[in-house]
């Protein structure tokens, strides 16, 4: 079966906007994050399980809002209370995450192909955001991640860099073509890279 | 705009958020025999007071968790936030 990715024929690598006389490797690059593992997992209410007591990928839940827990290939966002979103490379740690996460204490939701990534990189990402997103970022630091909305669209913001920004956007994948033109659209003022 | 602290994430935009109204309200007691007007009271009847109170609103592009708002219907103020369950 072949994968379409969710911006498939939307990301055209290329230059835009105010690109010209301006260093190549001072601007903004917007891509398409492909082929991650995307998970779901909720504690349902009446579960006693301790969290702290759960590692997937060496890594433990954090209730604690805006929190990321990382390692190189995975990354656990807070999404609410007892609410997390699993982002990976290996994809084959969904098998991992359900022996781990029982079914009567835990609902997992496998996301990885209903979701469009978007990933921005350069000094000025946050000034994209800010263009859309009503969130205070001078309060979202490197491992925060949160969820809100960017020109109406219900999106999770997660910053894995700070010096240089690096920011991936998780918008559900019938609204990734409609994002990616308010991105993009945001980012012509400083001219961008779509790589 | 208003700005509401959610108990759960911080503060937050009110674009962030629904409002689910009165949060005095109660559902009248399962099982327990009710009149039509105890019913129309709970399902149709409002209060529109000016000054403090007590409404519902839900972080629908936050956490998604319903929470207690203390607002004043006249100036905006918004007093306190408390989790749904407090």
């Amino acid at each position: 079966m072949t994968l379409i990715s969710a911006l498939n024929n939307v990301h055209i690598p290329g230059f835009y906007g105010n690109y010209k006389n301006k260093d190549e490797n001072n601007l903004i690059k917007i891509s398409e994050i492909k082929n991650l593992l995307i998970v779901q997992i909720v504690q349902y209410k009446n579960s006693s399980i301790k969290i702290e007591e759960l590692k997937i990928d060496e890594l433990n839940l954090k209730n604690e809002p805006l929190s990321v827990v990382n390692s190189s290939d995975t990354r656990i966002l807070w999404n609410g209370p007892k609410n997390w979103l699993l982002i990976s490379t290996k994809k084959n740690l969904i098998k991992k995450i359900k022996e781990v996460f029982k079914d009567n204490e835990f609902a997992v939701t496998d996301l990885s192909h209903s979701k469009a990534i978007i990933e921005i990189e350069g000094f000025n990402s946050k000034e994209i955001l800010k263009k859309g997103c009503p969130f205070n970022f001078k309060t979202l630091d490197k491992n925060n991640s949160i969820n809100s909305t960017f020109n109406g669209i219900a999106l999770t913001i997660d910053c894995i860099d700070d010096n240089p920004e690096k920011i991936r956007l998780f918008v559900l994948r019938s609204f990734g073509e409609s994002m990616y033109h308010s991105i993009t659209d945001s980012a012509l003022e400083f001219g961008y890279i779509a790589v | 705009m208003l700005y509401i602290k959610c108990p759960h994430c911080g503060m937050r935009s009110q674009n962030e958020f629904a409002y689910g109204g009165d949060a005095t309200v109660k559902r009248p007691e399962l099982n327990k025999e009710i009149s039509d007007s105890e019913w129309n009271n709970f399902v149709y009847l409002r209060k529109s007071p000016r000054g403090k109170h007590l409404e519902l609103w839900q972080h629908i592009s936050g956490c998604r968790q319903w929470i207690k708002v203390e607002r004043d219907t006249l100036t905006h103020e918004i007093f306190k936030t408390f989790k749904a369950e407090e």
